[in-house]
């Protein structure tokens, strides 16, 4: 507390020419797998590149829900490692993420609805992640806000709830992963963009940067929705990825209203409330692929009309602030994960659309022992890309998704 | 207190009389009073604490800067009641106090900041771990400001109106009002937006001279006199505007008055041309404590008198950077405010004549000085100042401080929709520098003062939007650019960014109770850009959403940082401009949905309604949710069901069928007229997207079925897949013109053959036989020969109008072999025990034609088709792994397992689709997606059910269908 302020991660540094390993993307996944590099690997000698600042992507734009009942046995242990890791991240890099395990009720609307959500049910029990169905009297006992009666668009049915769930505060996360690496050595270089990446007989050799050319065996691309573009324009591979802007929006703050995280799939919408106070809500991503950010007029209409019906006292509250962000998505709603194919030393990590938040920890760990080992980890072996020239899907949407007609 | 009640230039009715509860107690305000001003005018001075401090907070704008004034009105949370005008009766109430916002028991915070540095709370509260979630309750507790109870549910009419203008201009002062006036001048529609309840910006409530001598208020009401009269402009006021988005879409709501028939509505304005002329607000000075009751802004200090006629104090003290400050001192001056001096931040530069003014009324004026500190806690006794240097110090006794530092442009609505601004040095302000296409700002936000080039920027502005709409007004543009050219332009503003102090109290940003001296701290942390500094120190994320530090902070970070290099980067600002309802934004908030034309029919009989995607179905006839009843009625007798939903479309035209055989995975050229083809189409990875029925009309003629789902896809479907094409084919949605009741049951025939003129025997129109024929003589209908529930069935489509018709005749021809309706429900339970799968529920993203057994549709002659999915399948064919669909049956036959169990050994390896109880069968049957080496009949599958507890189900898998596998029935 008291005390002289000296900076986070570390003082601003001259730009090397050579590192063991390079990281392109300062957002989560990036600073994750760098400070895992560091910490379990012993491969300080790493870089981190940013074209802007730490966290100013999907980092600093996603509302910081995690949980871990995903539809896929592929998916969930993966998340409900990264789930586990919050309180022991907080510790180990002294800095408090804030979890608020508060869970997370995910409203259905039918009696479908409740079918397809007991498949993710019985897959967490599964895998010995809690999550149950509980009938619409059950959840408005525990979120007395809540509208059951029948005269909505979308009378709820029950919910899916998952106490294991909640928010984590998305900058804290960013920071303190920075400060954790840094700490062990890893170079975080912010306005600095990469411009190339270089690769000879199939090997990765280097990248280049706006300010200057870097030698490396291995490159890590994980810049969130921009990773597709980057990695088509420097090495020319095609991505099954549509990147949409998804948008989200904060209301002022009030007194706790809000105890747990309440997620609407029929409506398009979810609603938490922030230790600040905030109801922090936002739906689906834009329904046309863009790189832009731009909020619209439509989305946060929407967001209100559908507030107004299930959470009707928020009709009383006002909205302060809407963001977008960009969601890279891929057609089975599963990331892409994959290394040293079809170039040695080129590792991706992208695709995850509005999931990136909740596995980054975990992820950061696998990508790293990935990277320092060369081997592709057992967890991440399903996330490869050739998946999709298979026709193997991943099943972790039930419905068919189609962000352009062409995906 | 006594008002001023004779000003020409009030915006109150001091003869109308409006009271408000307030602690208990009833005080009276007048008609036009906003809720604080009221207040204000009983001796209110403390009207909130602050977020962190609970520092005594009181009101130092009136235009919802900050959360100074937010309150509790009528149970709504964070009413910014400095510009929320006074309804009679209202009930206000404190937020975030304990006790009372003049007496709160958490004032003791104010003394604990050196615990809350930047960023406290990211490095304490952690340790031991089992600190922090006790912690967060009570950090939970203590944010917040308004509390809502859950329960609470907001009074008044909501809506949304969408008109349409050539022309819109934000801001209704004398620029925005000079805009609409030009550009109303070709007649073209003009729409003028204006926050606050009356036009006149800040012309409205000043005495100093316009140029021909007259006071700017009497100017004001001349433009607005000139903009009502004019019939093709529209002006909405009290319409604050949340947002502009691309090609010029502009939000904005607007608040009712007790004549209107909304309490508010929200407004969507598309417009070819947008003038901003939104002006300024004040740049807060940064001293210590410059947020005290007490401390106010200069136009607030000076509307209060002359809009409200209230006196801000009795004795004040001016720090000022700008010459509406020396203007305001003089005007407030001869209206009774004793003043201990003017200190002007500037050391040159003053208009001479308000010089000259403060001279003549002996006002003590000190160039070069600024305030640094005020003495007192919920009213201020003292205010220091100093030399900027911070080398001569002077004090000065006072109940108000009137204290700004200059003023910064209103650009919100140029940044929001992606416009750019610089900073510019000769003003110190964000200027704009480049606006989207369409776009014109004009007004004191380009810099301008002198109130002849307010005017004449507006005119030029206005012009320029009206060009955009198409018309040629080269030669007006051209002579108000002239106009512009030859009057004064932008003035030099004052630059000094704060008082020399240190900053512990100096409050960058109230509603966070962020100082500068955390900003400093953040910087030292590394957080050295603006972005990354709001978003650390939370300066700016607070209700006022920016107003007060938006200017100030990146100032302060470029000072900080000497970056000399770098222009200060101002921190993004985002909509809504205004904090607004979610109830204004929800507007009328219609319930959208589709009805099928047998809705009322059914509802009458006891129909039980779901929403099923756009539409509302009947899904059950009784409580019985198993539907019993209604099952065994089809299988022994006769049922009837609405399938309207069906997506129903005609392609027709010369390449129709190429159409069709690049879409299905069929060959449709086979089928003949008089016959049904069932078929389904693939997407490019053979998975499974559609299926339904196909007939043919005629030559490159068809009626189609899509499921329900699909029906809003299918047009783009066909048009997207035959894009490179350059077919002459039409795709006509006829999903909401027709209507369709199905027969189902071993009846069927018996019903239909009573209301029909044709022969509908079995060798007439056999199974998936097509017929087109007349019911009661008049009712057209094409019927089609179907078995989705396994039984004789028959599908008649009918024009959505004749369906209730259709539907009574049907239902009074059935009356005596007991037909009865049955829903969504029951049909997926008759399908099912025929395993006729519906997609979605036996199919999932991943499943392709070949996993659902629909194999046996697909021709893979037809290779010039180009059919989509085709080469996907052919590559997926021997794959093994795949989740296959099988029958199964339960070993236990009294208990099927629920929807969406999971099916497992050490892994999963599928799930349940559908399984119930079967009545018909008296057993326990479904279908399940198994990987494919669990799909042989007689394996044994282990079923894992939610809540399970460890007991698992078993049953194995057997052949589909598990009713009638010959299909007589329904062939019958």
């Amino acid at each position: 507390m008291i005390g002289k302020n000296t900076p986070l991660w570390g003082k601003k540094t001259r730009l090397k020419s050579s590192y063991d390993a390079v990281i392109i993307g300062g957002g989560l996944h990036g600073l994750a797998t760098a400070y895992y590099l560091a910490k379990e690997h012993g491969m300080t000698d790493v870089a981190v590149i940013e074209k802007r600042y730490i966290g100013f992507g999907g980092a600093g734009r996603n509302t910081a829900i995690v949980r871990a009942n995903q539809r896929t046995q592929q998916n969930v242990p993966l998340y409900k490692e990264a789930l586990d890791l919050w309180p022991v991240l907080t510790k180990e890099l002294n800095f408090n993420l804030m979890f608020n395990n508060c869970g997370n009720l995910n409203l259905m609307h039918s009696e479908a609805a409740m079918n397809a959500a007991r498949m993710n049910v019985a897959t967490a029990q599964f895998h010995g992640v809690e999550s149950h169905l509980l009938d619409a009297k059950q959840i408005k006992e525990m979120v007395p806000a809540l509208n059951i009666s029948e005269d909505i668009t979308y009378p709820i049915h029950g919910a899916m709830y998952h106490p294991p769930g909640g928010i984590v505060r998305h900058d804290a996360v960013v920071w303190g992963l920075a400060k954790g690496a840094a700490k062990l050595g890893v170079e975080i270089h912010q306005q600095t963009e990469a411009t190339a990446i270089n690769t000879e007989g199939g090997k990765i050799t280097g990248i280049e940067t706006s300010r200057g050319k870097i030698h490396t065996p291995r490159v890590l691309v994980s810049a969130g929705g921009y990773s597709a573009g980057i990695i088509y324009h420097m090495l020319g591979i095609k991505l099954p990825i549509s990147v949409l802007t998804i948008q989200a929006m904060v209301t002022q703050p009030l007194k706790p209203i809000l105890d747990h995280v309440v997620s609407s799939g029929a409506y398009h919408a979810y609603a938490n409330q922030t230790l600040k106070g905030e109801i922090a809500t936002g739906a689906h991503m834009d329904p046309w692929p863009n790189y832009t950010t731009l909020t619209t007029a439509y989305y946060i209409k929407h967001q209100a009309q559908a507030l107004s019906e299930f959470l009707p006292c928020l009709r009383g509250v006002k909205f302060m602030r809407i963001w977008g962000g960009l969601a890279d998505m891929t057609p089975d709603m599963a990331p892409i994960m994959d290394g040293n194919d079809p170039i040695d030393g080129f590792y991706m990590d992208c695709g995850w659309g509005y999931f990136g938040f909740k596995s980054c920890s975990a992820v950061g760990k696998h990508m790293a022992a990935y990277m320092a080992g060369g081997n592709c980890p057992d967890i991440l072996k399903p996330f490869n890309l050739r998946r999709y020239e298979n026709h193997r899907l991943m099943g972790e949407t039930a419905a068919l998704v189609n962000y352009t007609p062409d995906n | 207190m006594n008002r001023l009640n004779n000003l020409p230039t009030l915006r109150i009715n001091p003869s109308e009389k409006l009271t408000l509860k307030y602690k208990g107690r009833t005080f009276q305000g007048v008609s036009g009073d906003t809720v604080a001003t009221a207040l204000f005018a009983n001796g209110v001075r403390v009207f909130a604490r602050s977020l962190k401090y609970h520092r005594p907070r009181g009101l130092y704008s009136l235009d919802g800067e900050c959360s100074n004034t937010c309150m509790e009105v009528d149970g709504l949370p964070n009413v910014r009641t400095e510009n929320t005008l006074l309804k009679d009766g209202v009930t206000v109430k404190e937020q975030n106090v304990v006790g009372s916002a003049d007496r709160d028991m958490m004032g003791f915070m104010d003394k604990l900041d050196w615990m809350m540095p930047a960023g406290f709370y990211y490095k304490t509260l952690h340790k031991p771990a089992w600190v922090w979630p006790l912690a967060m309750k009570q950090v939970r507790k203590t944010a917040g400001l308004g509390a809502i109870s859950p329960d609470f549910r907001i009074k008044g009419r909501y809506d949304e109106i969408y008109p349409k203008a050539d022309v819109c201009v934000i801001g209704g002062g004398a620029a925005g009002m000079s805009a609409a006036l030009a550009a109303a001048e070709s007649g073209r529609r003009v729409i003028l937006l204006e926050a606050r309840p009356w036009l006149g910006g800040c012309f409205d409530y000043r005495s100093a001279p316009y140029e021909d001598g007259r006071p700017l208020y009497e100017r004001a009401r001349e433009l607005a006199t000139q903009v009502r009269e004019t019939p093709n402009i529209r002006v909405f006021t009290q319409a604050p505007v949340i947002g502009v988005y691309n090609n010029n879409l502009i939000t904005a709501f607007q608040t009712g008055g007790p004549e209107d028939s909304f309490t508010e509505r929200y407004i969507q304005i598309r417009a070819a041309g947008l003038v901003v002329a939104a002006g300024c607000i004040e740049r807060p000075l940064l001293f210590d404590n410059n947020e005290r009751p007490g401390v106010m802004q200069v136009g607030c200090a000076h509307r209060l008198a002359r809009t409200y006629g209230l006196l801000p104090g009795t004795q004040a003290v001016f720090s000022v950077g700008h010459d509406l400050g020396l203007e305001a001192a003089i005007d407030l001056f001869d209206l009774g405010l004793k003043i201990s001096c003017v200190a002007d931040i500037r050391e040159d530069g003053q208009n001479p004549e308000l010089l000259l003014g403060l001279k003549e009324r002996k006002i003590a004026f000190l160039r070069g000085w600024v305030a640094t500190d005020v003495e007192g806690g919920k009213s201020i006794k003292k205010a220091h100042l100093s030399t900027v240097d911070g080398t001569i110090s002077k004090s000065f006794e006072c109940d108000v401080l009137i204290a700004s530092a200059g003023l910064t442009p209103v650009t919100g609505p140029v940044t929001v929709a992606q416009g750019k601004t610089a900073y510019d040095h000769h003003t110190g302000y964000f200027l704009v520098t480049e606006t989207p296409k369409g776009m014109h700002v004009a007004g004191r936000m380009t810099g301008l003062n002198h109130c002849r080039s307010i005017e004449a920027s507006g005119r030029l502005a206005g012009l320029q939007a009206v060009a955009d709409c198409g018309l040629d007004r080269a030669a007006d543009i051209d002579a108000a650019e002239k106009t512009l050219a030859m009057l004064p332009g932008p003035e030099r503003g004052a630059k000094l960014v704060t008082a020399p102090v240190k900053g512990r109290k100096t409050f960058i940003c109230f509603d966070e109770d962020t100082t500068i001296k955390n900003i400093k701290q953040a910087i030292e942390m590394g957080f050295d850009v603006p972005e990354l500094i709001k978003r650390f120190t939370s300066a700016g994320t607070g209700p006022g959403q920016g107003g007060i530090p938006g200017h100030n902070l990146p100032l302060y970070v470029a000072k900080y940082e000497a970056l000399d290099t770098k222009p200060p980067k101002p921190t993004t600002v985002r909509a809504p401009l205004t904090p607004t309802l979610i109830a204004a934004y929800a507007g009328a908030n219609h319930d959208m949905h589709k009805r099928t034309p047998a809705h009322h029919i059914q509802k009458a009989a006891g129909g039980v309604f779901r929403r099923i995607g756009v539409w509302r179905r009947a899904r059950y006839f009784s409580q019985d949710f198993t539907c019993r009843e209604e099952i065994l009625n089809v299988r022994n007798n006769v049922g009837m069901l609405d399938a309207s939903t069906l997506g129903k479309f005609r392609v027709h035209g010369p390449d129709a069928l190429k159409a069709l055989q690049r879409v299905y995975v069929s060959d449709i050229a086979k089928l003949k007229e008089g016959r049904v083809k069932y078929s389904a189409m693939c997407n490019d990875d053979g998975c499974v997207i559609d299926d339904g029925v196909i007939v043919k009309q005629g030559e490159n003629d068809y009626y189609l079925t899509t499921s329900t789902a699909r029906a809003g896809a299918t047009a783009e479907w066909f048009r997207y897949h035959t894009r490179y094409e350059g077919w002459n084919f039409a795709v006509v949605n006829l999903t909401d013109a027709m209507g369709v009741v199905n027969i189902s049951g071993p009846n069927a025939r018996k019903v239909l053959e009573k209301v029909v003129d044709a022969d509908i025997s079995n060798e007439a129109f056999p199974f998936s036989g097509y017929r087109e024929f007349t019911v009661a003589g008049a009712v057209p209908v094409r019927a089609m020969r179907l078995g989705f529930v396994g039984e004789l069935s028959y599908e008649l489509h009918v024009g959505a109008s004749y369906m209730p018709t259709l539907w009574k005749i049907i239902e009074e021809a059935g009356k005596e072999f007991g037909i009865q309706p049955f829903g969504v429900e029951a049909q997926n339970v008759l399908r099912m025990e025929k395993c006729h799968i519906i997609l979605g529920q036996e199919s999932e993203q991943r499943t392709n034609l070949l996993d659902v057994g629909l194999g046996f549709l697909w021709d893979r002659k037809k290779t010039d088709a180009k059919t989509v999915g085709a080469a996907a399948l052919k590559q997926t064919e021997g794959d093994t792994g795949r989740l296959t669909l099988v029958g199964f049956q339960m070993e236990d036959s009294a208990r099927a397992p629920r929807d969406g169990s999971i099916i497992v050994d050490n892994r999963v390896r599928g799930y349940v689709c559908t399984a119930r109880r079967s009545f018909s069968l008296n057993e326990a049957v479904g279908m399940a997606l198994v990987d494919s080496q669990l799909s042989d009949i007689g394996t044994r599958l282990e079923i894992f059910e939610d809540e399970c507890n460890g007991q698992r189900l078993y049953c194995k898998v057997v052949p589909k269908p598990f009713y009638d596998p010959e299909g007589k029935r329904m062939k019958m």
